[in-house]
């Protein structure tokens, strides 16, 4: 069995060399072409949470556009409304966001691929409404049973929150013009303005806030390329000794 | 190129781990949450002088259990959080068997209660506020009273580290 593969192994290896001939002494010409245009696309997370969560409701259109060969102007909007049941809270957050900002793709494309390992940073804009549903009373001391959680629904309205984040990720062409990108970010609170006697613990946009200011994201998007035009083809000459 | 990416790749990894175990998940037993009333006594000859209770009693009607201090010149005193108001029976020498050694007074606590958020883990508290007039309301219950006065120092209740009200017998 591995005599048969052996000599497998050692036909491939002469058809390779037989490949590489031809190419001696010749000149290949690699024209690179850089596309420019606007990309579009959506959040699949937050499609498929909305679906699956009855708790969520959330869409999340993505944007960018190339404004140098490796330089995107990025911008993602959205919406969201999510219901957190937490030990002590429950509450319903709901409201729009917006993120601008830019991307460095960091990836050397070989050729015609337009992949991108990209870092960038977003300032982000919310404007929400928080409805506290219930709360629990805190008491260390038991010598009264626990009060049973206080059902209020109080809605507090016109809150916004600022922040500011760093974004981590890839996007892949996977077939066409299709992409389909990951990314993760970290973020922090510029400005917050919470409810009286309540707080902005979910921020659409920012996600759950992790003592009190900071959060952390991710985003699973698939989007279309609009190419508008093409940068001059830069001609790369490459002699074989 | 994807070197230099893998650094902030893995810090933020590492920080996607580490928020989700955040200290903020649960309410930390330093946090003040909803206080309880903190009593003083002090000696009635010489009010400026505390005086320790032996065998002190506190029962809320309509509770069974009670809290007992012994030899302590300050007691913590839990308001109800679903009413503006409590009763409360002090017992001195409490586990006497001699009926006439026994003592119980009666006290009527009336205030305003005030809903305060804390936190995501803590939920909210309660801030009292002993009313003016009546915050509190002395009886006694077996003719025999054993407190000669009641001092209101702090009426509003919000830590458990300043003496609210002082008790004189």
């Amino acid at each position: 069995m591995s005599r048969y593969f052996f000599s497998v192994i050692a036909i491939f290896s002469f058809a390779c060399v037989f490949a590489q001939a031809p190419k001696k002494d010749s000149v290949t010409i690699n024209v690179k072409q850089n596309r420019y245009g606007l990309r579009v696309g959506t959040d699949l997370y937050k499609i498929a949470r909305s679906i699956y969560d009855k708790d969520y409701q959330g869409l999340e259109i993505v944007g960018d556009y190339r404004i140098a060969k490796n330089y995107y102007v990025a911008a993602e909007m959205g919406n969201e409304k999510i219901t957190v049941d937490d030990d002590r809270l429950n509450f319903t957050t709901s409201g729009t966001f917006i993120k601008g900002g830019f991307d460095y793709n960091a990836y050397e494309n070989w050729l015609d691929m337009e992949n991108m390992v990209y870092i960038g940073a977003r300032y982000g804009f919310s404007t929400m409404s928080q409805t506290l549903n219930s709360y629990k009373i805190y008491n260390r001391n038991s010598y009264f049973a626990e009060q049973p959680p206080v059902d209020v629904s109080e809605k507090y309205s016109g809150l916004t929150a600022q922040w500011l984040e760093i974004v981590v990720g890839t996007k892949a062409k996977v077939i066409n013009n299709f992409y389909l990108g990951l990314s993760v970010s970290v973020k922090k609170l510029v400005t917050n303005n919470k409810p009286e006697n309540f707080d902005n613990l979910y921020i659409p946009g920012f996600n759950r806030t992790y003592n009190g200011d900071f959060g952390v994201g991710f985003n699973y998007t698939v989007s279309y390329f609009l190419p508008l035009y093409k940068s001059k083809a830069k001609v790369v000459k490459k002699i074989a000794k | 190129m994807i070197k230099r990416l893998l650094a902030p790749l893995f810090i933020l990894a590492l920080a996607t781990t580490f928020s989700s175990c955040e200290k903020d998940d649960i309410c930390a037993l330093t946090t003040e949450t909803t206080p309880r009333l903190l009593m003083e006594f002090f000696n009635s000859a010489i009010p400026s002088d505390n005086k320790n209770v032996t065998d002190l009693q506190i029962a809320a009607t309509g509770e069974t259990s009670a809290i007992t201090y012994n030899n302590a010149s300050k007691i913590l005193v839990p308001l109800k959080t679903t009413e503006d108001t409590v009763e409360f029976n002090l017992t001195i020498f409490a586990s006497s068997e001699d009926p006439a050694v026994r003592n119980v007074d009666r006290l009527v606590f009336n205030y305003a209660r005030n809903e305060v958020y804390i936190s995501r883990a803590c939920g909210y508290k309660i801030d009292f506020l002993l009313n003016q007039g009546n915050g509190i309301v002395l009886s006694d219950p077996d003719g025999s009273q054993w407190i000669k006065s009641i001092r209101v120092v702090q009426p509003t209740i919000i830590t458990e580290n300043t003496t609210h009200v002082k008790v004189f017998f």
